[in-house]
């Protein structure tokens, strides 16, 4: 086996930071947990922001500091975020709480064209999420934890040495074993490996030898592998109400990049997205964007919602917006035809479809079906684009394989409802054609006639059976 | 107009490249193959030999049903076998009917039948239709007394630049008018299954009236042609029986 470890040293505020604003401005920030620094950024570690100083030292040393509070709730979701992440580099990835993850690499490094490769493609995947990470590869997960933690480089170099020079801090280890392993002036692992694992197990609880075995290999360590959800679900909290769509737009791209990201490691697709935009007293507003297609196109969503979202009604100050959306498989695969010829506009065509749904609205935009039915009026469909465009089409191609053929009496243009005329207005070139049938359902007992109106046009006439007379249809 | 020719004739002999004609000139212009029309007649009139591949066309009629579905089906069905893009029909006044439109040979699953709720739509419907070149092909009824000429440009422009055939079904009074569409054919019916075509405007030539089409010569034609696709699926049918006989011989 082969084990990536990933250890995010500033989980917690670049958490608060992303959870707070758009991106850090550059200015010290600082994450704060009982009055006392944690973690510092950059800039805060260059104005000589030490971690463990007090809250006060850190503010006399920079006055214009950010702090937040740790939240180890969000922690906790962010790292599962992130998890879903590494997803895209290998399909065993497990969390290693508080601040680490690991991914089991062997299948992914010939993949990925060799292992540094596949580090710094997972460094940067993390990089551009926001997150800075320390990576490390070792045989078991524990090494590469305890490797990543350090900030050691593992394999393919010599991962064995590199972990004798990590200090025992970075270790999974309780802190009372620390403590006592301390005492005795042991600081490193390579210090605690010389020592026979023996005596260990009579000075220290079961624990520690425990540990060094899964360390060393000597014993299994299974980790339990997440599955990714079905349902994506992501929302933001805006530092400030917003009143005015514009200001919208910024999280909402960004929520939509988050989701056609989250889309892309699962090699998925939306076919619905809800937005809800949350006020801070009051109902919730829900917008709901269907596409015809599954798609995983941050920008066709993005251009969807904005077209939905003029015609809204939002409520008058925005606090927190939402995005969610189900994964979807997405439909077929357009194949080519028989001449092996592609399908290229398929995404224009998707394209087009999604727009005038978002504009016009579900009902306004059709797919025509003939159906295999005697009533001229239930011969056809009008079927909206969003019931699974895949499935319609499936369907149409199959009632037209199985239907009878249509009689040549049959006009190009129909006229629904049929409207009320008087025979007399006509010149009857044929019929009657005698359509009787329905009796199940709504019954039709007809006879049909092909004749001239005055202005030229062939019409379908009918008389039912009162003897009144309706006009169906243009031989257009 | 033959003394006229004769003269046009012997000066050109005479004055070689000196002499600018019209005729020469949309002769020489690129012609990009139009989508043909199933009526020879007209193709042969048409600077495309058919219906403009990428540009707008202007049906102008008088009473909705005379024929201009039978007129446009031919091309429709063409462009539905050829292409997987969409043929959209933006607020047609009718139904346009799916068994008979299947009849007719077109492809159901590329029809996109639009209904905007206030036309006032329809004029951007169309225009997004032809501009993102999801479509082979996109037949418009626009609320008419608010068509402006700048408007008709737009689509024709649209239509360009998406590589699409865009058909605009006017009332025939606005044939009077000018208008950006590079074709405008003025339908009328006339005695049983013919309709009489007026071009109104066409690229690369006068105008022309009193063109006669037969509009069920195609149709005549493609029944023809199902009845024998009908036979030979027959025939394809009965072979398998008939090896199965031969393998023991």
């Amino acid at each position: 086996m082969l084990w990536l470890a990933a250890h995010f040293p500033m989980l917690g505020l670049e958490t608060q930071c992303r959870a707070a604003r758009a991106e850090a401005d550059g200015g010290p920030a600082v994450l704060v947990e009982d009055a006392r620094v944690v973690q510092a950024n950059a800039q805060a570690r260059q104005a000589g922001i030490a971690i463990g100083s007090t809250l006060a030292t850190a503010h006399s040393i920079a006055a214009q500091l950010a702090y937040w509070p740790r939240a180890p709730e969000a922690e906790r979701q962010r790292l599962a975020f992130l998890g879903l992440a590494g997803y895209r580099y290998t399909s065993r990835v497990s969390l290693a709480p508080p601040a680490g993850l690991l991914l089991e690499a062997r299948g992914s490094v010939r993949l990925f064209g060799g292992l540094a490769a596949l580090t710094a493609q997972v460094a940067a995947g993390f990089q551009s999420l926001g997150h800075a990470a320390n990576l490390a590869a070792a045989q078991t997960p524990l090494a590469s934890l305890a490797l990543a933690r350090a900030g050691l480089d593992g394999l393919p170099g010599d991962a064995a040495a590199a972990l004798r020079q990590a200090p025992l801090a970075s270790t999974d280890l309780p802190a009372k074993v620390l403590e006592r392993l301390a005492d005795m002036g042991i600081q490193r692992l390579g210090q605690l490996l010389e020592l026979p694992t023996p005596e260990l197990g009579m000075r220290f609880e079961p624990l520690l030898v425990d540990y060094l075995d899964r360390l060393t290999g000597r014993k299994g360590d299974p980790r339990q592998a997440i599955e990714p959800p079905e349902r994506f679900v992501s929302s933001r909290h805006l530092a400030e109400p917003i009143s005015s769509k514009d200001a919208l737009l910024p999280p909402m791209r960004r929520l939509a990049a988050e989701l056609a990201r989250w889309l892309a490691i699962r090699r998925f697709g939306a076919g619905m997205l809800r937005w809800t935009f949350k006020p801070l007293a009051g109902t919730a507003l829900d917008m709901d964007i269907r596409l015809a297609d599954a798609s995983a196109d941050d920008r066709s969503f993005l251009a969807l919602s904005q077209l939905k979202l003029d015609a809204a009604e939002l409520p008058a100050e925005v606090m927190s917006l939402v995005l969610r959306a189900d994964l979807v498989t997405p439909a077929e695969p357009i194949t080519g035809d028989l001449l092996g010829r592609r399908d290229e506009r398929a995404p224009a065509r998707v394209q087009l479809a999604d727009l005038l749904t978002a504009k016009l609205g579900e009902d306004a935009v059709r797919r025509l079906q003939a159906v295999d039915d005697h009533r001229p009026e239930a011969a056809w469909s009008a079927a909206t684009l969003v019931s699974a465009g895949s499935r319609t089409k499936a369907a149409v191609g199959r009632a037209s394989r199985t239907r009878e053929p249509v009689p040549r009496t049959r006009p190009l243009w129909l006229v629904d409802p049929p409207q009320p005329v008087h025979a007399k207005h006509f010149e009857v070139l044929s019929g009657p054609e005698r359509i009787a049938t329905g009796w199940w359902d709504a019954p039709v007992a007809r006879d049909y006639f092909i004749a001239v109106a005055g202005t030229g046009a062939q019409c379908w006439l009918y008389r039912d059976h009162d003897g009144a007379w309706y006009l169906h249809g243009y031989f257009a | 107009m033959a003394s006229v020719e004769h003269l046009l004739g012997a000066l050109a002999g005479r004055l070689d490249s000196r002499l600018w004609r019209g005729r020469e000139f949309a002769q020489r212009l690129p012609r990009t193959g139009g989508i043909a029309t199933g009526f020879p007649a007209l193709d042969a009139e048409l600077f495309d030999h058919g219906w403009p591949r990428a540009g707008l066309t202007e049906l102008l009629l008088n009473a909705h049903g005379i024929g201009e579905l039978r007129l446009l089906a031919p091309a429709l069905a063409a462009l539905s076998a050829a292409e997987p893009r969409w043929i959209a029909w933006i607020d047609p006044p009718f139904v346009p009917y799916a068994p008979a439109l299947e009849a007719a040979g077109v492809d159901l699953a590329k029809v996109l039948l639009i209904r905007p709720r206030q036309r006032l739509e329809a004029p951007w419907a169309m225009e997004q239709a032809l501009k993102t070149g999801a479509c082979s092909a996109v037949l418009g009824w626009l609320a008419e007394p608010r068509l402006r000429f700048t408007e008709v440009r737009r689509l024709l422009l649209a239509a360009r630049q998406g590589r699409t055939w865009a058909s605009l079904l006017r009332p025939a009074t606005a044939a009077g008018g000018a208008s950006a569409a590079e074709l405008r054919l003025l339908l009328r019916p006339s005695s049983g299954d013919r309709l009489r075509v007026d071009v109104v405007k066409r690229r690369g030539s006068w105008p022309l009236t009193g063109l006669e089409l037969h509009l069920d010569e195609t149709s005549a034609a493609r029944r023809r042609a199902a009845v024998r696709e009908q036979l030979s699926r027959w025939r394809q049918r009965c072979r398998p029986r008939r090896s199965d006989r031969a393998v023991p011989a």
